[in-house]
């Protein structure tokens, strides 16, 4: 019961998020605040999906830019060699999405089924593997020096391009909020404390990974797209290690498992990245801006583990408890100390 | 035949680099359960240290003992601060030793600049012997000479000394090793120091092969470091070395015979062994 009812709460705070999220573009006329704000959007994506990843199943990935760089230069080569209407836009989407989702499965089918290392290991060097790839095969990515190309008619405009992927991340959220309590989910999350105990329960933990995995690289395909017309212009930087690290960092700071957390994240990364790197102008130490990051993140393994969003949760869980507690200990005190006594029976 | 000798021995100085950087990584993992993402970072450091070190003393020797203290006190450091609070946990583990690796190589950048910088092979060791056609270069001779050397200490010290007799029966079940009174936390911290220094030793004896260092270097060799491991067996100092040997030598001969293969051969090696053989082309099975 109590559970219901904060559910509503934060759903309240997070559509006024999103409504006032909708309504800056027509309010605020900063050209600068509306790409910063897509760009956090893009990789807010890429940050939840790398948390159905990390958080909810429990599995380190080095290689998440290698998906995002292929629904990178799906779309732009797509949209090079074709016209640049709508359709085409999400046809390369599809295909993004398509050819990540054969790569992660078979990664996954390969790794999976080993120590958490192996996964980590081989993401990293296939990423590695493909990121020269992207830099040799010059015929069609032109290598380092990236390319340019025609977005979508309908994205020349910064606000619809804007609003389009304020829609993919709403619609985003909401899929994975969805999915996370799904009974699929719910395994994924057993899986994550316990791995031995949710196999002999008779659930095939393989195929459930590896459902995250794809999952996973499927929703990182779509936010390089996104990235790759937001740009207009791709080059090997978006399969770079990099990418990985963003992702790494966005939701090891903003909290594992918590969707919202990787959010947070993005948005504190980004922001922090556009004023850090105005500052480096004028105090060079700020160029190398990656080293505070860097001492946080290993700050925040050791001594936050939760990141932002699980600490200030556990607080606000705490607090809530506290408070009613103090409110039903004036009424029922007798009443609750014989219920705690027999909740501490049962464990 | 001048051609397969050369590239033979082109693969195997690769070879024998890899395999300074992947034995402190395999060996770490065998004994502590700890794979240690931040190993290339103590390669680059190694590196970074080493030439410079050379080029202030012009003494390679020195430049060399410099590599293997920077390596081994950057380790006792990462144990101590890094390793530590975070033991037991994988996951944790992963996470916190890749930040450790960022970590290190931006610092290379404050430190010693952004820049590649270039190296030059010592005199002593520069320039090449003719014998017949075949020409040789002596750089790399050195590198496969120090290669073995390393190899026969590991060997010597694991199979022949108490530290060694020590450190494998950690591996096989550490806490009746701990059990039986020795405090294997130090020997952690002896396997990290000793593996760390080893990285550093790789880095500097790379630079002058190489001809250039630079701070991403790190992550490269890491990579191909992981890749050994996996092909050698976690945990197996000689499935490490020949695991090595053969990624060395399969570059060397893929880059003259099937360049645009050369890439991706290593991958190759390591999907047919994570498909066959997922424990590793040269390890026994742990009873």
């Amino acid at each position: 019961m109590k559970k219901q009812t904060l559910f509503t709460t934060s759903n309240v705070v997070l559509c006024m998020i999103a409504i006032t999220l909708i309504i800056i573009p027509f309010v605020s006329d900063s050209r600068t605040m509306i790409i910063l704000l897509t760009q956090i959007f893009i990789f807010g994506i890429l940050a939840m999906s790398y948390d159905i990843l990390l958080g909810y199943t429990g599995i380190v990935s080095f290689g998440h830019a290698m998906f995002f760089g292929i629904g990178a230069y799906s779309s732009a080569i797509i949209l090079n060699l074709y016209e640049s209407t709508m359709m085409i836009f999400i046809l390369s989407i599809v295909f993004g999405m398509v050819l990540s989702a054969v790569l992660s499965f078979f990664v996954g089918l390969l790794t999976l089924r080993l120590k958490s290392h192996y996964y980590a290991m081989l993401t990293l060097a296939i990423s590695g593997l493909l990121l020269v790839v992207a830099e040799k095969w010059r015929t069609i990515t032109k290598g380092n020096d990236g390319f340019t190309f025609r977005a979508p008619e309908i994205f020349r405009d910064r606000m619809m391009f804007y609003l389009f992927v304020l829609a993919c991340l709403i619609i985003t959220f909401m899929f994975f909020k969805r999915f996370v309590s799904s009974p699929l989910g719910r395994v994924l999350i057993a899986v994550r404390e316990n791995e031995q105990r949710t196999a002999s329960l008779g659930y095939k933990t393989l195929h459930y990974k590896v459902i995250a995995s794809v999952l996973a690289g499927v929703v990182a395909s779509v936010a390089g797209s996104l990235y790759a017309v937001s740009l207009r212009f791709v080059n090997t930087s978006v399969m770079s290690m990099d990418i990985t690290l963003d992702a790494l960092l966005m939701t090891i700071i903003g909290g594992v498992g918590t969707l919202i957390g990787p959010l947070i994240g993005a948005t504190v990364i980004e922001f922090a990245q556009h004023y850090l790197s105005g500052l480096a102008r004028d105090y060079p130490i700020f160029e190398r801006w990656i080293i505070i990051f860097g001492i946080i993140y290993i700050l925040a393994v050791i001594f936050f583990p939760r990141g932002i969003a699980g600490t200030l949760g556990n607080k606000y869980a705490q607090w809530k408890m506290k408070r009613s507690e103090a409110k039903t200990s004036k009424t029922y005190s007798g009443l609750e100390s014989s219920m705690v006594d027999k909740r501490g029976d049962l464990k | 035949m001048e051609l397969i000798i050369s590239l033979t021995i082109n693969g195997l100085a690769t070879g024998m680099l890899i395999f300074l950087l992947a034995a402190g990584v395999t060996l770490i993992f065998g004994l502590m359960d700890v794979l240690n993402f931040a190993h290339g970072g103590l390669f680059v450091w190694g590196a970074y240290t080493g030439i410079f070190a050379y080029a202030f003393t012009e003494s390679f020797t020195i430049g060399i003992i410099i590599a293997l203290l920077t390596g081994a006190i950057l380790g006792f450091i990462t144990e101590k601060l890094i390793i530590t609070p975070v033991y037991g946990n994988h996951v944790q583990q992963i996470l916190i030793t890749l930040g450790l690796m960022i970590v290190l190589s931006e610092c290379i950048k404050v430190v010693f600049g952004p820049n590649g910088i270039p190296v030059s092979v010592p005199p002593l060791l520069a320039g090449s012997w003719e014998v017949g056609n075949i020409i040789i270069i002596k750089y790399r001779i050195f590198i496969i000479v120090i290669g073995f050397i390393i190899y026969g200490l590991f060997h010597y010290i694991l199979t022949r000394t108490k530290i060694g007799l020590i450190v494998r029966a950690g591996v096989m079940n550490k806490e009746m090793v701990q059990a039986l009174g020795i405090n294997i936390k130090r020997v952690f911290l002896y396997v990290f120091m000793f593996g760390a220094a080893l990285a550093g030793l790789g880095g500097v004896l790379m630079a002058p092969y190489s001809g250039v260092i630079y701070a991403e270097m790190g992550m490269e060799y890491a990579i191909l470091g992981f890749i050994v491991v996996v092909i050698g067996g976690m945990g197996s100092y000689s499935g490490t070395l020949l695991a090595a040997i053969l990624v060395g030598l399969a570059g060397s001969f893929m880059a003259y015979y099937v360049p645009y293969l050369s890439l991706a051969v290593n991958m190759i090696i390591m999907v047919i062994v994570l498909v066959f053989r997922p424990q590793g082309l040269f390890t026994v099975a742990k009873g």
